[in-house]
């Protein structure tokens, strides 16, 4: 796994992804906690070069460690607000 | 089994059930690898045939410097395809080439071929030395109509991959046989149930195997491309000349369902893993078989215990009161199943001309000596036989492996180590009592025999008493 930063992990618009995948299991609720800072969000070109699905493993609701999984890659981040967001959004 | 449903996790996720690795030198100075996949396959099991699983990553590994991790991987991943979408049949007639618009559900694959790299930060890296991809599985063996003339049919799935490589993947008949039922049934030897503890008059050991298939990865290749100076070498007694084989299947991280479909994420993380038979299956405790098919050989040292003092070994003289008093009096480590098992056999031993030492990593590997040549007078007892082509020197499909690894167990091969030791008069007799009556083996590639077909394949009755 490879260890990434908060800001290199949104950089890469890996967190829209969670997005993507997170609205697909568990709805509204969490796209709507999500909606935060609209400069957090994908631009449409990288929204549209997202594929496959993503998911995120919650690995440490303490710590904020937390695995993407994504392609053939397993992406180690460690983010406690997105946790929390992730955590109140699956009540 | 070898290592058929050897354990609690793998025994529900048969697409990825590592069941036998064979590996052997053939001729032209080559290896042949093996690794089985989808254990017991009933022949009839229509009408979705038996496939390889298109979200798996299967994998032979070979290691040519000891460490227990490998220099050279061969991957390999499928993906099916349905031609018909109007019909629920494999095949609407039969099917007469690899092509036949009759036949719905196929299978294709792609092997790469990868090689170490030097490490970086820790990470273990390849290179890609090759990438052939769309080549076709066989059809399962379905019947004369649906597959008629299975022999040529399946024969035309063998790929050439060039420079002395070759390659087959898909439905083989079962090469491993053992009396699984009186085995299981503590620990019972139909031929000396006479001894055993719960004693019935003698018997004739049954093949359990005989009417069941496999799926079978078959790949062929040059020495010289496996060893570590790239040449293939012609001194038995050089370190040079012993590689380690082992297979696994993978899958990914994560799996997700959605509207009957689905779809993987994330790293590959092994979920079966075979190198010498039966070493999941009867050394390992229950509670750490699914550990054990996660790890890598070079960790294996964490498993060296259970090699050490194997269960099986103190069971015998339990099960067969009086028969084994030597092996029960004998508490030592089992230095011979050591070197057996997770180290090769070091030329000190003195077997004349023989040795497949790796080092003192402690790994489960197939050791093969490359520079011992094919004979044309093979033991199916192996090196305990007489014959160095044979397991454990590398595994061929006719080896009796079941036979040998329970006299070894049983003590035959303590006196190479400790010449203290006097074995049983039994533990060279001890045998599950059967027969290769399963198919028979191909003479050339892929060798394997061929599968048995959901006609012709005759089940039997089942007995519950």
């Amino acid at each position: 796994m490879q260890p990434v930063t908060r800001r290199s992990f949104l950089a890469t618009g890996t967190a829209g992804a969670i997005g993507v995948a997170g609205a697909a299991t568990i709805g509204a609720p969490f796209a709507s906690a999500a909606a935060a800072d609209p400069a957090d969000e994908l631009s449409p070109s990288e929204a549209a070069a997202h594929s496959g699905p993503t998911m995120v493993h919650i690995v440490d609701a303490e710590s904020g460690r937390i695995e993407i999984l994504h392609g053939e890659r397993t992406i180690a981040v460690t983010d406690k607000t997105l946790v929390a967001r992730v955590l109140r959004a699956s009540r | 089994m070898s290592s058929h449903r050897e354990a609690p996790g793998i025994l529900k996720d048969p697409v990825a059930d590592n069941t036998d690795v064979y590996a052997w030198v053939t001729e032209n100075d080559t290896v042949t690898i093996i690794t089985s996949y989808v254990p017991i396959q009933a022949p009839a099991g229509g009408p979705n045939f038996y496939e390889f699983g298109s979200d798996v990553l299967y994998e032979m590994h070979i290691d040519n410097n000891g460490d227990g991790i490998a220099e050279v991987k061969y991957q390999f991943r499928f993906e099916s395809k349905n031609f018909n979408q109007n019909t629920f049949l494999y095949n609407t007639g039969p099917i007469t080439r690899l092509d036949d618009n009759t036949w719905n559900r196929r299978q294709f694959y792609t092997i790469t071929k990868l090689k170490r790299q030097p490490s970086r930060r820790g990470q273990l890296r390849y290179s890609e030395e090759f990438k052939v991809g769309g080549i076709p599985c066989p059809p399962c063996n379905v019947g004369p109509r649906s597959t008629p003339n299975y022999a040529a049919l399946a024969a035309r799935a063998v790929k050439d991959l060039g420079n002395g490589n070759k390659v087959f993947a898909g439905q083989r008949a079962e090469s491993f046989y053992v009396d699984l039922g009186a085995v299981f049934d503590l620990g019972d030897l139909r031929k000396f149930q006479d001894l055993h503890l719960i004693s019935t008059p003698p018997g004739t050991g049954v093949d359990s195997l005989e009417k069941v298939n496999v799926h079978s990865i078959v790949l062929q290749v040059p020495i010289k491309d496996l060893t570590a100076d790239g040449r293939t070498p012609r001194d038995p007694l050089s370190p040079k000349s012993v590689i380690g084989v082992w297979g696994s299947a993978s899958r990914q991280t994560g799996l997700y369902r959605a509207q009957g479909r689905r779809h993987s994420s994330g790293a590959w993380r092994q979920v079966s893993r075979l190198g010498n038979p039966l070493f999941n299956e009867v050394i390992v405790p229950l509670a750490r078989k699914n550990e054990w098919n996660s790890k890598t050989p070079a960790q294996d040292a964490d498993f060296e215990q259970y090699v050490n003092q194997p269960e099986l070994a103190k069971l015998l003289p339990v099960l067969y009161p009086r028969t084994f008093p030597n092996l029960k009096a004998y508490t030592k480590d089992r230095a011979d199943l050591n070197a057996i098992l997770l180290t090769g056999i070091p030329k000190e031993v003195g077997i004349a001309g023989f040795q497949n030492f790796t080092g003192t990593t402690k790994a489960d590997m197939l050791r093969l000596n490359v520079a011992i040549p094919p004979t044309s007078n093979p033991n199916r007892l192996g090196l305990v036989g007489g014959d160095a082509t044979g397991f454990p020197n590398g595994r061929k499909p006719t080896d009796d492996v079941v036979t040998i690894e329970l006299r070894a167990v049983a003590g035959i091969t303590i006196p190479l180590v400790d010449p203290s030791f006097t074995p049983d008069g039994a533990a060279s007799l001890v045998t599950d009592g059967t027969t290769d009556t399963n198919a028979a083996h191909l003479r050339g590639f892929p060798y394997l025999g061929l599968p048995g077909g959901g006609y012709q394949t005759i089940p039997g009755t089942t007995s519950a008493s």
